[in-house]
Parts: C-alpha cells; structure tokens; sequence
C-alpha cells in the first residue's frame, strides 16, 4: 500500500503544482488558461533542449528555466495578451488562451526542433539515486516533487498570509477596482502572480516529463486532470484545488493496487478517474446549491459598474428575424465567396483537389461548432468527439453491418443527437466555464476509453470505411460534402431566423427573462444540442469517407481544441465562415509545406493559434470584421455606423452579455 | 374591490436565521395599479421572485385567477397570464428591439415547435400580419419605433426598461410586474414612464403590481399602496390612506411626502 501512496503523492504533487497555477491566475485576473499545458510543454520542451541536447548541467538547466525563461514567458504572455482579456466574455476568453495553446507547441518545435523524445530526464542526476523510505525504495525525483510541493505550499501560504504583497493581493482576489481605487498597482501584482503562475507551469511540466513522457499529449492530460482540481474547489480556493490534486494522485495510483496490471481495462479506469472526480463534485454542487455558475472572477460591484459592454462586439445583423433589405454589396460579396468556394473543387485537380475535398468535409464539422457556440453561446469542446464518435461508428455499421457507407453515415450522426441533447441536459445548470471543462474532460474522456480501443484504433490506421463508387473520385466526393453543407448551412440560417432561433438566443443572453417569459430553457437548449451533435458526428463521417477510414488519431481532443480556435478566428456567427475556416484549415498546410522549405512546417499551426489570439482584438471574429470593412467601403456607409441620434449610453451596463 | 387576479397569501421567506418576509398577504385587483414600498431590505424583492416563481415561499401561497400557482414554474405562470420587468434589466443582447417583441408575440400566439423549427423553412416566410401589426403597434405605443431594428446591447437604460415593458407586453399578460422600474431614470424619463403605465391600464385594463423606491411616483400611479418594512406588511390602502397613516410617516416616509 505504502508504494502506492507514495508514488500517488508524487503524482498527486504535480498536479497540485498545476491546478495551483491555475487557481491563482483565474482569482486574481480572472482568465482561467487553456494554454497552461502547452506552457508547461513549451518550458519542459526547454529545460530537455538545455539539459540533454546541449549537455548542460541539471541545474543551472533549471535555474534557466524555472527561474528566468518560467516567469518572463508568462510576463510576456500577460503583457501581450492575458492584460487584454479581463473584461472580455468567457468565451473570448477561452478562445484566446486556446489559440495560445495551439500557438505555443509549434513555436517550441521552431526554437528546440521538433525530433520524437523517448525518455526526458526531470531534476535529479541521472541515472535516478533511490532511497529508501519507510521500507519502500523511492527515486530521488519522487523526493524531489515532494520537496517542491511543500516548499511551494509553505512560500504561498507565508506571502499570502502574512506579508502586504499578499493582503494586496487577497484585496486584488475579491475586487480588482476597488484594490485598485485604494492606490495599490494591481497591474504590477498581476504581473507577480502571473509569473508565478509561470514558474509553476514549468515546474509541473519538468516533473510530469519523466513519467508521463515529454509530448503535447501528456501535458493536455496533465491540465485536464488538474482542471478536475480545480472545479473540485469551484474556481476559487487554492487549498481545496491543491488538496483534491493531491487526493486525486493517491487515488489513481491507490486503485492499480487492486486493479490487473498491464490491461486495457485499467488504463481504461485510470484515465477516468479525474473525470469522474469532477463528475461527482458537480453532482454535489448541483444537489447543494442548484446551479453552478457565477465564475466571473473581478466579483465586487464596483467591478461589475465599469465594466464595459465591450465582450462580443455588436453581434453581427444577419440574425434579423424580420429585417427589411440588406445592402446589396453584402449580398454580392457573398454571392463572389460562395461562387469560388463551390468551383474550388472543378478547378483543383490532384494534391490539391483532396484538399478541398477535405476541407469540404471539415466545414461540415465546423457548422456544429457554428450552432452550439455561435448560435447558442454555449462553448463545447467536444465537437470533434462526436465527430470522431460518429466516424466510428459509421466504419463499424458499414463493415460489421455491411450497411451502405452513406446510410452509415448518416446513421452514425443520427446516433449522435440523443448524446449531444443528454450533454446539453447535464451541463444545464452549469455556467459557462464549466461547460467549457466538463465538455473538454468528456472529449478526453471518449478519446481515451472510445477511440483508443484496439478494435477502433486498428494500430493507428482506423477501420476502413469506403466510399461508395460514384463518390470514389474526391471531386464528386467534395461535392458531396458541399451539398450537405448546404442543406445543413440552410438549416442553420433557417433556425437562426425561425422563433426557435429566437427562443435560443433569449435563453443565450437572460436565463431568467427568457423564463420568465414562458420559455423552456432545458427544450431550447436541448434541440440545439441534439441538433448540432449530429451536424458533428455528419461531419466526422464524412471526414472519414474522405479518408475511406475511421482513423481516430484524426478527432483528438486537441485538434478540436484547433478547430474551435480557427472557427472563432473566422468568424463564430457565420455558416460562410466555418466554410473559409474549413478552407483555410485544410489548405494553409498544403500551401506551406508545397511553397516553404520543410522547417517551416510548424507555420499553419502557429498561425492559427496567433490568428485566435485576434480575437480578444476582434472578438466577432478577424475575418468577418474585416468582411464588414469591406461591404462598408462597397457600399459607402460602414454599416456600424451609428444612428444619426445616438442616444447616450448609461454607465452601468446591465443588458451586457458579461456573463 | 373585485376577485384578486393575483394574490398571496401568509408568505414566509427565510434566508438561514433571518426572515425576510414574515406572513404577507397581497392582492392584485383586476385593471388596478397596486404599489408596493418598503426601505432597502423591507423584502419587496423577495417578495417580487415569490411571486413570479423565481424562489418558492417557505410558507404561504400564490393565486393567480384563483388558481393555486405556489409551486407552479416561472414558464407555467407566464403560460398563466403573469408577466415580469427586473431591476436590472435583463434582455437579449444579440436580439432587435422587433425581436424581443415578436418573440413574446409568438409565444403567447403559437405554440413553439422546437423540434421541428430547425428541418422546415419557416424562418424564410413572412411573419403574418396579424403578428406584423401588433408588433408595429406595439413599437409605435411605446414610441420605440426609431429603435426598432437595434440590437439591444448599449440601449440607454430608459429605452431598455420600455423594451422590458414592450416585450412583457407582447405576451398580453393580464398581470404585470415591474422591479423598481424607474430607478435610475431621470424625471423626464420617469414621467414617460408613467404615461405608459397609465395607458396600459387604462386600454388593456392589465393588472400591475409597481415594487418601487420613488415613494411619489407609486402614490401617484397607484389604486393601493402596501408598505413592507423588516419582513411586513404594515400598512396597506389607498394612496390617500397611506398619505394619512402615522405608522408608515413614523417607519418610513418621515418627511418625503408633503
């Protein structure tokens, strides 16, 4: 048992590292950050580069990182990005740090090369000195975590406790304006404690390397698993969040003592672990206080008063139910886009034309991000899952089954819409940056118990799904795909326009008016979701007809991650962006890898998690803006143009979506 | 006075050792204005959220045309006839000044097919000109025909609170509530304000209930008055009567009416 424990309380240690990192700079400046795995991969990705590949010593490696490269990536970070993002909306929010996330991996592959590492050494010597304690042999790294931890505990406990620094920023915690008003500098404490943060990102990467093995992937696992802390102390507490972090590592080890060893069926258990621990501490939450939501950080009401209405922008016109006629400019604008966009595939041949094929498949995934985030404000990351889900199981249906590909297609998504309305019914009561975890933490979670079986995962090639004869050729197939998106785009437009769309952009922007006003809050939100998972779980089949397999490595939880951050990127609201999303998505690759010598082939990725990052700019989306810009220059009048009375705005801005 | 529309009976609200309203009974006569005052923490907006189904009373029960609404759901209630406005006012930000409207129009008038709504073409049809003349009506009677085609974020929080009233009264409620609706509007904003209030009584005889900090204002507007202070209800008649009560002066008003 002692083993066990142990070796957990080790684990357990990195993951309170992490969650604290979290903790700390959701509280203090309100951005909960999706890219803290990818800074921990960034700094882990260092310290190997220093350490192993140019020889130097363990520990001016670390000091390297941890004490210089640590706090000023994440200064910088703050400064260029983070700063900005405060008064934004959670989804603004969460699309910003997910664009650094997707930024950040290639940016390191750039600097330390982007070579497959087997084995990543942590802090101690090598090869690891074991000691014995408590009759058990324990690596020095073990003690090494374990020394951190406390030190770590102990430091933040005496600052925050007992020193002015940490009153100020208990002060800054509860509201930011108020600490502010009394004349402390809360930007200089913001940049303290996001350098802190930063340190402890690379402290739980450098730690969790040796183990967990220095990828993408493992540090993504580690956020998740942390972000199962982190809900556990509902956003807020720092020792609840380090506790359960800690509980969570004892367990996961705890329970392979009763577990076989080397089967599928443990992994399969291990890896839904923290999901479950989230799961029953929303469930308790849920049976105790009724709904989950109120995550604004700045909570004071002062705080409340100056912010401004700034979060989305103004959402975009084209959801006028019973507008009168739009500027023709748009209208031609939009008819030169689609033109092109449908000629694509008669105009490629080759390399090229599977491209488009692919990204003609790709824009109907795109559509069910589209519905559920842009129609429905509600930020699933799981989308891909269904559409890896779906693909699946089309490839099964159609080889076990001996269905018809298209039929098993179609099927598969059909299947999808039970699950999507059962996620939406689950997460109802939960604000939205919860939905955001919980849909993340069940993403990874059919990643890991679904995808990765060996019937699916086929030893990485995915189970063949064939088209059927007609669409053998891609430019038949893309047109295939084009005229699914165009039935569902027009579905879209029409639900926008209908009292359907109506009813779920009441219940987006006032549960409480909206229900007040007879509204079903649980129905609207459920159609949209059953609806939108089967857009995905169409879109994944096709991705996968495309691909005449179910490849699984194809629907990771990250790539999803991706695939939000280009769509928001383009534009959220629009059925003609998650079109040019798709484009831009399959092509930008084609193009830098065809044209650019091979290192450059990090670009596409960096680009679009750098194009995310627009959006805490533009937050309705770069290239729609710039849409607007366009159609406004087309027509001589910017149609954000006031109205020639502008009635003065008041400054508490209650009717905001700052929620 | 007639059979109550809306009426409570003994509510009891606690919050953990404080009562926060203490057996109040409040009726709501048809095509009447009733005001309801009281000092900050006097329980008005408890009692507001008990009536409209957002907090379920301890004790005590609510009628709505004499049925027994206590338990029954904010959609239930507006299903019911009771329509509401909020303090702070809550609207649809990525919505049209028209929308809000159209959407509680259509609410009341035809069923929302939810399930159906996103396979069929119906978002691509003209809205009918039933729909279309109320709605131009109703944006006309509320003078927010300019704003029409607004969408609603940035609203000045005048205009906002008239967008409150104009979708509340799209659903034809036959009891209105409005939270503090004129806080935070200047005097020329308040007095639109009543205009409006008088009008909607007087045409659609809709029963309103006005919970409200402008003591003047609700004893102008109002047919009864009920004064709540620390959780009860100690006083409740006409404007006149509580102009003339001594326990009101003494609790509250002190010298704000002359």
């Amino acid at each position: 048992m002692i083993p066990y424990i142990l070796a957990g309380l080790a684990l357990g240690a990195v993951y309170a590292l992490a969650a604290a990192g979290l903790v700390v700079t959701y509280i203090s400046t309100g951005v909960l950050n999706f890219a803290f795995g990818s800074m921990a991969f960034f700094l882990a990705r260092l310290f190997y580069w220093l350490d192993t590949q140019q020889g130097w010593d363990t520990l001016p490696a670390a000091l390297v990182t941890l004490g210089l490269a640590a706090p000023a990536l994440s200064v910088v970070l703050y400064v260029l990005i983070f700063r900005h993002l405060r008064d934004r909306s959670t989804l603004i929010k969460i699309v910003a740090t997910i664009g650094l996330s997707v930024a950040l991996p290639p940016l390191a592959n750039l600097l330390f090369g982007d070579e497959a590492i087997a084995a990543a050494p942590g802090l101690s010597p090598q090869p690891v000195p074991v000691y014995t304690v408590l009759g058990t042999s324990v690596p020095l790294d073990q003690l090494i975590t374990y020394v951190i931890l406390l030190v770590v505990v102990v430091a933040g406990t005496l600052v925050l406790r007992r020193t002015d620094i940490g009153l100020k920023i208990r002060a800054m915690v509860d509201s930011e304006a108020l600490t502010r008003s009394m004349g402390v500098d809360t930007g200089r404490l913001a940049v303290g404690v996001w350098a802190v943060s930063g340190v402890l990102a690379g402290l739980a990467g450098v730690l969790i390397a040796p183990t967990a093995g220095l990828t993408l992937g493992s540090m993504t696992l580690l956020m998740a698993i942390a972000f199962a802390a982190v809900v556990a102390a509902r956003l807020r507490s720092l020792p609840v969040a380090v506790g359960c972090a800690l509980a969570l590592g004892v367990i996961t080890d705890v329970i392979q003592k009763w577990l076989p060893s080397d089967s599928t069926v443990t992994a399969a258990i291990v890896a839904g672990v923290p999901f479950a621990f989230m799961t029953v501490f929303l469930l308790y939450f849920l049976a105790r206080g009724g709904a989950v939501g109120q995550e604004v950080a700045a909570g004071g009401a002062l705080d409340r008063a100056i912010r401004v209405d700034t979060t989305d922008g103004p959402p975009p016109a084209a959801s006028a139910a019973v507008r009168r006629g739009r500027p023709s400019a748009q209208f031609l604008l939009v008819l030169v886009v689609v033109v092109v966009l449908a000629l694509l595939p008669a105009l490629t041949t080759g390399y090229w034309l599977g491209l488009v094929a692919q990204a003609c498949a790709i824009a109907v995934a795109f559509l069910s991000i589209t519905l559920v985030t842009g129609e429905g404000g509600m930020i699933w990351l799981c989308q891909i899952g269904f559409a890896g889900a779906a693909a699946i199981l089309a490839a099964q249906l159609a080889t076990v089954a001996g269905l018809n590909p298209l039929l098993a297609v179609l099927l598969a998504a059909v299947a999808m819409a039970p699950v999507g309305v059962l996620v939406g019914a689950l997460t109802i009561r939960l604000g939205e940056l919860y939905v955001a975890l919980v849909t993340l933490s069940l993403g990874l979670l059919a990643q890991t118990q679904i995808f990765t079986r060996d019937r699916f995962y086929q030893y990485g090639a995915g189970v063949t799904l064939e088209r059927p004869g007609f669409f053998v050729q891609d430019r038949t197939f893309a047109y295939l795909a084009i005229a699914v998106f165009a039935v569902i785009a027009f579905l879209t437009i029409n639900l926008r326009r209908s009292t359907t769309g109506l009813a779920i952009s009441a219940v987006r922007w006032s549960e409480p008016a909206a229900r007040t006003l007879g509204l079903d809050v649980l129905r609207t939100k459920a159609v949209l979701a059953g609806f939108a998972a089967f857009v995905a779980g169409l879109g994944g089949g096709l991705l996968a007809l495309y691909n005449q397999a179910a490849v699984p490595d194809n629907f990771d939880t990250f790539t999803g991650l991706v695939w939000v951050a280009v769509l928001v990127t383009v534009g959220a609201r629009s059925v003609l962006a998650a079109a040019g999303a798709a484009v831009m998505l399959a092509l930008l690759p084609g193009v830098v890898a065809t044209y650019l010598p091979s290192h450059w082939a990090s670009l596409p990725p960096l680009l679009f998690g750098l194009g995310a990052l627009g959006v805490a700019i533009h937050p309705e989306g770069v290239v729609v803006a710039q849409g607007r810009q366009l159609v406004g220059l087309l027509s001589r009048k910017r149609p954000d143009e006031p109205d020639p009375k502008p009635p003065t705005p008041v400054a508490p801005a209650p009717v905001g979506g700052v929620r | 006075m007639t059979a109550p529309r809306l009426s409570a009976r003994g509510i009891t609200v606690r919050f953990g050792g404080v009562t926060a309203l203490d057996d109040v009974d409040l009726d709501i006569p048809a095509a009447s204005t009733v005001g309801l005052v009281g000092p900050n923490g006097a329980g008005k907006s408890t009692l507001f959220s008990v009536l409209s189904g957002l907090r379920r009373p301890d004790t005590g029960q609510v009628f709505l045309d004499g049925a027994d609404i206590t338990k029954a759901t904010p959609q239930a209630r507006a299903r019911g006839g009771l329509a509401r406005t909020f303090q702070h006012p809550e609207l649809f930000s990525g919505l049209t000044v028209r929308e809000h409207i159209t959407l509680a129009y259509r609410l009341k008038h035809s069923p929302l097919r939810v399930w159906t709504d996103p396979l069929t073409a119906g978002g691509f049809r003209r809205p009918q000109a039933a729909e279309r003349d109320r709605v131009d009506q109703l944006l006309v009677g509320l003078q927010l025909d300019p704003l029409a085609d607004r969408t609603v974020s940035g609203l000045p929080l005048g205009s906002a609170r008239v967008v409150e009233i104009a979708r509340a009264l799209a659903r034809e409620p036959s009891v209105l509530l409005l939270d503090e609706a004129s806080s935070g509007l200047d005097s020329r904003e308040t007095e639109e304000l009543a205009q409006v209030l008088r009008r909607v009584v007087a045409e659609r005889g809709i029963s309103v209930l006005m919970v409200e900090h402008d003591v003047d204002l609700v004893l102008r507007l109002s047919d009864y008055v009920c004064v709540l202070d620390f959780g009860v209800r100690i006083a409740h008649g006409t404007p006149a009567e509580i102009r003339a009560d001594s326990v009101v002066r003494a609790a509250y008003l002190g010298e704000a009416v002359s």
